[in-house]
């Protein structure tokens, strides 16, 4: 025990040092508590993006437009902080919402990339705009603005502030919100088929970062009294890149611990070595470099930052499972009613076509499936087998040819839309949440029908609270539906091959889908899983349920379908019932050889 | 806008002469750059500290040493190769072994740049340096007596310069042996290393001669500017995205194609735009901003290195 108990010990051992350094350099010096707070608001800032995946460096932008804007309002026009303030951080909202709509359809890199620019350019406009800003070197805020009186306020404030920011990050980890984040960071694709909108988060979290950036930057102006556009360089973006990437983007507690290391190892080493080494002390690019440092070693050794060390242990000793999970309501309750009436109203592909880069994946598919049925979609590799279930499932568009569902056309849609529509897939490779719970994967299924809004989850209205205590019930009898109960508080990437494909099922089940594609959902699984996933498929067909199983087990396709397409080389060769299709000896060639 | 201007062609020559100058550095630099992510996806944003490190080192050399300029450059290059294997070999290929995605790389890219900016920082301090003018006669050609078109030995020389790397780095590419294997790999590493290619070699290769380009950038910068400082790759780096977005990622004729754009681009701003000299750092990102938003791929699209 001792030696692991040991190693357990060390993140925490190690964060606990941090804070303890932070209160101690904090305790000698006012305005270096003023930073290392102001230093915590910016790393929650970038902690706000890299949560969703995306890697923004606007921070120092928003902060500069968050400064300026705060100290200009104090300045020129008087106003108390209570009201610059909060118009700054509104102000850097609105530009977040601009230039947001467009940039954050960009994919990551070109994202980064662009938020590089953004910040770069706010300082030229800095520069070029001298009788509102006071030009390069800054307004200067000691004239005209009683800061020094203001300070011990500031310090309070800032305090304040943190500690609202502290809840709100907390408050939302636990929500729907928070679990769509989550999910976004690790597989976007199946976190989109999970109906959850990609866009409309990541402009939320856009949103988030630049507010927060906003406010951390006109604590910044009235803390420091003057500015500088320097002060708003990419360094700065960079330094609050690092906190949250060398403190951990996965949980709300990562980048505080970041900042709060990378803001006090440099002034501990400077002070307290430096007196002994003056070298040291006239080493004005030490911070910088301990800032690269810490970025390099982090992401090539720990990358998921320091949190994540703390939260894999917590994880280990916690092993939520699903708790009491009253018997009796039915798990699998049929699924709402499909809206068209005629049972060509229910799925159909028209002349379906998709090319990539030249080659014909599915060509010209024309296929109607009808409520309440199990269709087989069975092929060689290659045959576009599952292109038809991303086309169908929205994360591909077709080149030509039509998808209606319900009697309407819903080619072009995107993948989490049809997801609320009632379509649900598996993935061939899985695509679970690896770091989530097995439950909480299968919560993620429920985002649809959850509908408290983030502010109610701050609010801690009793909906909240009742509507997750729902998706969480719901979530266990699904798992215990497909006989998961007693893994439903265990890591996903920690199941073994066949429990992890049952999860998929129960995640797709959790949206309540009227159509269910599964993409070789037998795969890995041995024979006894096999027949008992056969059995489960029929009984998901008793309570209306639709199917499409792609599969390569003939014995699964042939035992549970009523109706089996076959691809070969993009097109359908033939279609009819499991014995016509055995029978068929254009099949038999293409597909299942000749002996 | 100063029309009167437009109406003077020696003005309008002389900003081509300068554009067409300023165009092939930023193609030298992007090149680099654009190799790096075509081939591996990698966004390296220490190419510009690689290549601030590399005028630093030309100079040491050519004003320290007294050496010509060719050994300069040469210098430099090689200077740059190192830099940039050593980057690959601490910063990217750990990430490529763990299978970290691009922004991994992007993010040790940032470390590693800053890192290498503060120790120039530390070592070099703020004053500016300069090449000797020993190396390079300052004083440009007049064609058409004093009020005429100047063009000076430090344009001619990057021009040059660059038409030869371009051709250099073409060649390579679809040419040699070498350069077969870096398009298999810019096509689909892991099925490279199946084919039984030696990705890490040809990897270390790729970073080799995107690092002698940035050597290269370096000096040309240094004889153009003449201003040698540590945060000279800040005023590069942003330019040498929007060249690479302009001309398509990991595209080469694209970044040559779009660096041309962007000097020309800028040097005209600062002659015909009012208070241009200020607004032509903001140029490249709008540049940037509109071609992410317009055209993502690029003027010439997506093409990597295997495309051409």
């Amino acid at each position: 025990m001792s030696r692991v108990g040991f190693r357990r010990l060390v993140p925490w051992a190690v964060a606990c040092l941090i804070l303890a350094a932070d209160v101690f350099i904090s305790v000698r010096n006012h305005a270096d508590l003023d930073r290392l707070l102001i230093n915590v608001i910016l790393a929650l800032s970038a902690f706000a993006t890299l949560h969703a995946r995306m890697l923004s460096l606007a921070n120092a932008g928003f902060m500069a437009i968050g400064a300026y804007t705060s100290a200009i309002l104090a300045v020129k026009l008087g106003l108390p902080v209570a009201i610059s303030l909060p118009a700054a951080v509104l102000l850097c909202g609105l530009v977040a919402v601009v230039i947001g709509l467009p940039v954050l359809r960009l994919t990551d890199v070109y994202l980064a990339i662009c938020t590089l620019g953004f910040g770069e350019v706010v300082r030229i406009l800095i520069v070029l705009l001298p009788g509102l800003t006071g030009g390069p070197t800054g307004a200067n805020l000691s004239t005209g603005f009683p800061y020094e009186a203001m300070r011990r306020t500031q310090t309070w404030m800032i305090a304040a502030f943190l500690a609202l920011l502290v809840y709100l990050f907390w408050a939302m980890s636990r929500s729907k919100t928070g679990r769509a984040f989550r999910a976004i960071r690790d597989r976007p694709q199946a976190a989109s088929t999970m109906g959850i909108d990609i866009v409309a988060y990541r402009n939320l979290a856009f949103l988030m970062s630049a507010m927060i950036a906003g406010a951390a930057g006109a604590f910044y102006a009235h803390s420091v009294g003057s500015l500088d556009n320097s002060d708003f360089r990419f360094t700065r973006a960079v330094d609050i890149l690092s906190y949250a990437v060398v403190g951990g983007s996965g949980q709300w507690f990562g980048p505080i611990l970041g900042a709060g290391l990378l803001t006090a190892l440099p002034i501990l080493l400077r002070d307290s070595l430096g007196a002994s080494i003056g070298f040291l002390r006239s080493f004005a690019q030490l911070p910088n470099i301990l800032t690269g440092l810490g970025l390099l070693l982090v992401i090539i050794f720990l990358p998921g930052g320091m949190a994540h060390a703390l939260h894999l242990q917590r994880k280990g000793t916690r092993g939520r499972t699903a708790g009491s999970v009253e018997s009796g309501k039915d798990a699998l309750a049929a699924p709402g009613a499909a809206t068209g009436t005629g049972p060509q109203d229910f799925l159909s592909v028209h002349e379906l076509t998709r090319v990539f880069g030249g080659v014909e994946a599915l060509r010209n598919v024309s296929l109607q499936f009808e409520k309440g049925r199990i269709y087989g979609l069975i092929g060689p590799n290659g045959a576009g087998k599952t292109t038809f279930i991303n086309l169908v499932s929205g994360l591909v568009t077709p080149t030509s040819g039509g998808i209606m569902w319900q009697g309407k056309a819903i080619h072009g849609h995107r993948a989490h839309q049809i997801a609320r529509a009632g379509i649900a897939r598996t993935y061939q490779s899985i695509r679970l949440f690896d770091e989530m719970s097995a439950l909480d994967n299968v919560i993620v299924g429920h985002h649809a029908h959850i509908h408290t809004s983030l502010l109610s989850t701050w609010l801690r209205l009793p909906r909240e609270a009742r509507e997750e205590g729902e998706a969480r019930d719901q979530a266990a009898r699904l798992l215990e539906r497909l006989g998961l109960s007693e893994l439903a508080g265990r890591p996903a990437g920690t199941l073994s091959y066949g429990d992890q494909r049952r999860v998929e099922i129960a995640r797709a089940l959790a949206l309540h889908p009227l159509l269910l594609l599964l993409d070789e959902p037998a795969a890995g699984m041995n024979e006894v899983e096999t027949s008992r996933l056969g059995r489960f498929l029929l009984e998901l067909k008793d309570h209306g349920y639709t199917l499409v199983v792609v599969e390569h087990h003939m014995d699964l396709i042939m035992g549970v379908c009523e109706r089996i397409a076959v691809l070969n080389f993009g097109r359908v060769i033939a279609l009819g019932t499991p014995t016509e299709i055995s029978g068929n000896d254009q099949v038999l060639e293409a597909y299942l050889g000749r002996d | 806008m100063d029309l009167t201007l437009l109406a003077d062609p020696v003005f309008l020559a002389q900003n081509v002469v300068d554009g067409v100058a300023r165009g092939a550095l930023y193609a030298v630099y992007a090149m680099g750059f654009t190799l790096i992510f075509g081939v591996l996806d990698i966004i390296n944003l220490a190419h510009a500290a690689t290549f601030m490190w590399c005028a630093f080192a030309g100079w040491l050399v050519m004003s320290q040493l007294g050496l010509p300029l060719p050994l300069g450059l040469a210098v430099s290059m090689l200077a740059g190769a190192g830099i940039a294997v050593l980057l690959e070999l601490l910063a990217f290929r750990p990430l490529r072994r763990a299978g970290s995605d691009r922004l991994a790389s992007m993010i040790s890219s940032i470390g590693a740049s800053l890192i290498m900016v503060s120790i120039a920082e530390a070592v070099f301090g703020v004053e500016t340096r300069r090449f000797p003018d020993s190396v390079l006669d300052p004083r440009p050609f007049l064609l058409g007596g004093t009020g005429g078109l100047r063009v000076s030995r430090a344009q001619i020389l990057i021009v040059a310069a660059s038409v030869i790397l371009t051709l250099a780095l073409g060649f390579f590419i679809r040419r040699t042996r070498m350069g077969k294997a870096i398009r298999a790999i810019a096509a689909n590493l892991s099925a490279s290393r199946l084919l039984g290619i030696n990705v890490n070699g040809v990897v270390v290769v790729t970073f080799l001669a995107a690092g002698a380009l940035a050597g290269a950038a370096g000096i040309l910068v240094g004889l153009l500017t003449n201003n040698i400082v540590p945060g000279m790759g800040a005023q590069i780096e942003l330019r040498g995205l929007a060249v690479v977005i302009l001309g398509g990622m990991g595209n080469i004729e694209g970044a040559v194609l779009g660096g041309l754009i962007l000097g020309l681009v800028e040097t005209f701003a600062i002659a015909y735009l009012p208070g241009g000299s200020d607004i032509k750092d903001a140029i490249a990102f709008l540049i940037l901003f509109l071609i992410l938003l317009v055209r993502p791929n690029g003027i010439l699209g997506r093409k990597t290195a295997e495309g051409a």
